[in-house]
């Protein structure tokens, strides 16, 4: 049991859009320094989750705390202390990177961002294409960039949603590694994905939803292996 | 292992005739894929029973007006001269939208196999599907009932209704032709110079004198002629020609169209490779919004185009015509409604996938909305101003009234469609991509009906201050203005509280990136 008090912390949430629920109450706590995988199948409400915890979708009902900040009461300081990779695009078609990285350090009031957002390029190979408009981005590019935008201001709470979704070896290994940067430094890091083997790769402990709802809560040691596939695989079903 | 035939096997043969009418099978599919997409089906059906009766309207009324017959021969003296403004219409508006409108967008399209012949046919039918070619054909039906009498109201309205059809169908081919031509090694620049060219000739035949001389040359003079004339072999044989060049230029145009096809897009392409130097940083929120806001709108082909045919197309009709001031207040109301129908109407799929990350950006959603208005009401502002600076080289120095009048309009106007914008993409967002020349903001037929409401309702506002214009005191037209621009601020702001909601905006925002 964790003695720590969750950087994230769920509890009932649910999300209706009309008719459709796509989260029917779950509950989940994420600890500081700890990279929490959110695993499912498509439809299972891992993408949906993670934009109330971006402060982006109100909660239907049930509640979620994000650094301490409601995401119902105060969005404004979630979206502060968050980084937010969406599951698609995430960006604007016709601005360069570097046009998003700009805007984003302007608005979290950076200062001597400009390192840092090079180093960032550089890691995900994006240096060369950093004054390209993104329309003209590969799928893969655009992945990278929207992790690199997640990471630039060192978030307290770093959400990533199906980051590794068609980007290369080495863009998978510059995501692990921020990952790696982000718990070594203290942030809590989720991580929605239905990769079974680079989310426990990248993450300590397991989450599955399924049908809008939490199944089960693991550690990636347990899913690992093919022993850990046939639970997962069972879990889905 | 060999996959070819042998001797023994029967051939599996698509019969000719199927093959040639396979494209206009997949037209049916696509219209009944886009009809299932449609929301609100009974307001559909009540829009498209709408659309008949002033179409039947227009052909049928005038004719039964008392008039005398004096004004019915001069509005017949101009119907050839309407029939191919109609024209000329319907090819600006062709090539503007790099081909016409798509039946169904590339993007989800690409799934499908949908050819070239698929895409012209799509594109022919949803041509019609426009205000300014509505407006204009029910201008020319309703003129050639007027100018028809009952006793051949039947006749010349088959021709005018023939000539409506293939007038869009050639400036389909002519759209295609243009399209192919701009896909080729330096293919945009020599369709500059020959449009330099025909404005050229155009300003030289007015220079000259001679506009009435082409005017009276133009071959829907006899066509005209024939309509008029009743049941005659005169008439039996333009029915037979329109109809039988119509269907020609059908075919003809899948020729151009599947050239187009072949070849890319230089501006769509150059636009997504773009590269950009990176400015310093901004000093305030505002306007590093204002800035990346400002990226979106003029960086984009279908934005780009739109401008330069909105601005500079009623300013050089405006010469050509030599408007007078109190006529020149008219236009800023057109021009502004069809620059917000480029993406003003869904004015948040100027971010597309990237409002889910905008989102998470700290900043209040009340800043969001405002820098969004205030990049949209930029962009109109600026198409009016280019036409009324082209319009005022004819028509000389306005007076104290004519400029307020026209000041007013271009402000009050511009308010208002803004407001009915952002009130429009609050109520019902769509997923658009709008790099494509031949994208539109929302789908066709709700197009329609945004164009109709702004149309209608800037067209009034412009021929109110037109009758400003010329009462002597100023003050009036600006006491006039004052509460228009505070009954649209009200609306536009009402729209804000929508966007603040997080309810509305989750909404907004999911539905755009979807």
């Amino acid at each position: 049991m964790n003695e720590q008090l969750p950087a994230v912390e769920v509890t009932g949430l649910h999300v209706r859009f009309g008719d459709v629920e796509a989260v029917a109450g779950v509950d989940l706590a994420a600890y500081a320094g700890q990279a929490t995988a959110l695993l499912g199948r498509n439809g299972a409400g891992k993408s949906t989750t993670m934009r109330v915890l971006a402060g982006l979708v109100p909660p239907t009902a049930g509640g979620a705390v994000v650094a301490g900040h409601d995401v119902r009461r105060d969005p404004l300081a979630v979206k502060r202390v968050t980084g937010y990779c969406p599951d698609v695009g995430g960006l604007v078609t016709r601005a360069t990177a570097w046009e998003h990285l700009q805007l984003a350090a302007r608005l979290r009031r950076m200062t001597d961002w400009e390192d840092r957002a090079r180093d960032l390029l550089e890691r995900f190979e994006l240096g060369g294409a950093a004054h390209r408009v993104t329309g003209g981005f590969s799928h893969g590019m655009g992945r990278r960039l929207s992790v690199a935008l997640a990471a630039l201001h060192d978030p307290e709470v770093l959400l990533l949603d199906e980051p590794f979704d068609g980007v290369d070896p080495i863009g998978v290994e510059a995501t692990l590694d921020v990952i790696a940067d982000a718990r070594a430094r203290g942030a809590c890091v989720l991580v929605s994905t239905h990769l079974r083997e680079l989310a426990i790769e990248a993450c300590g402990e397991v989450l599955v939803l399924r049908g809008g709802s939490r199944v089960a809560t693991v550690s990636a040691t347990e899913m690992a292996g093919e022993e850990g596939a046939r639970a997962y695989r069972a879990l889905l079903d | 292992m060999p996959t070819a035939l042998s001797s023994t096997d029967a051939p599996t043969r698509i019969p000719a005739e199927f093959a040639w009418f396979r494209p206009v099978r997949d037209v049916g599919h696509l219209l009944r894929f886009r009809a299932a997409a449609v929301r609100r089906r009974s307001a559909f059906r009540w829009s498209a029973l709408v659309l008949l009766f002033v179409t039947i309207g227009a052909a049928t009324i005038p004719a039964f007006v008392p008039a005398d017959d004096e004004r019915r021969l001069q509005v017949a003296v101009l119907m050839p001269t309407a029939m191919a403004g109609i024209f000329a219409i319907s090819i600006v508006s062709a090539i503007a939208s790099g081909g016409g409108r798509e039946l169904i967008s590339r993007e989800q399209g690409v799934a499908f196999p949908v050819s070239p012949t698929t895409d012209h046919l799509g594109a022919l039918l949803l041509a019609p599907l426009n205000i300014a070619w509505l407006i204009q054909a029910w201008v020319l039906l309703g003129a050639s009932a007027y100018g028809a009498l009952p006793p051949r109201l039947f006749t010349a309205q088959m021709v005018t209704l023939l000539w409506l059809a293939l007038a869009t169908a050639a400036a389909q081919v002519i759209a295609w032709t243009v399209e192919a031509v701009r896909r080729r090694p330096h293919g945009i620049v020599a369709m500059r110079f020959l449009l330099v060219g025909l404005v050229a000739v155009a300003f030289w035949v007015q220079i000259t004198g001679r506009t009435t001389t082409v005017l009276d040359s133009i071959p829907t003079l006899w066509l005209w002629v024939a309509g008029i004339q009743g049941f005659t072999w005169g008439w039996v044989s333009a029915i037979v020609l329109e109809a039988v060049l119509f269907v020609c230029l059908v075919v003809l145009g899948s020729i151009p169209a599947n050239l187009a096809a072949r070849r890319l897009p230089h501006d769509e392409l150059r636009a997504e490779t773009d590269t950009h130097t990176p400015r310093p940083m901004p000093w305030t929120d505002l306007s590093a919004l204002l800035r990346i806001d400002r990226a979106s709108v003029w960086r984009a082909v279908p934005m780009r185009r739109g401008m330069a045919v909105l601005a500079v197309g009623p300013g050089l009709v405006a010469v050509v015509g030599g408007l007078p001031w109190e006529s020149i207040t008219v236009l800023p109301g057109l021009v502004v409604s069809g620059g917000a129908l480029l993406f003003g109407v869904n004015a948040w799929c100027l971010d597309g996938r990237g409002l889910l990350w905008r989102e998470n950006l700290p900043i209040r959603p009340g800043t969001v909305f405002t820098v969004r208005a205030l990049v949209i009401a930029e962009f109109l502002g600026i198409a009016s101003v280019i036409t009324i600076l082209l319009a005022s080289v004819r028509a000389g120095f306005p007076t104290a009234s004519e400029l307020t009048a026209i000041a007013c309009t271009v402000v009050v106007v511009t308010v208002q469609v803004v407001g009915a914008s952002m009130r429009w993409s609050d109520q019902r967002p769509y997923a658009v991509d709008l790099r494509s020349a031949r994208a539109t903001p929302a789908p066709p037929v709700m197009m329609v009906g945004y164009s109709a409401r702004l149309a209608l309702c800037t067209t009034i506002t412009g021929l109110m201050f037109s009758f400003l214009a010329q009462v002597p005191d100023p003050a009036i037209s600006l006491l006039v203005a004052v509460p228009c621009l505070a009954w649209s601020t009200m609306r536009l702001l009402r729209s804000r509280r929508r966007w603040i909601d997080p309810f509305e905006r989750a909404r907004v925002v999911t539905t755009v990136a979807a």
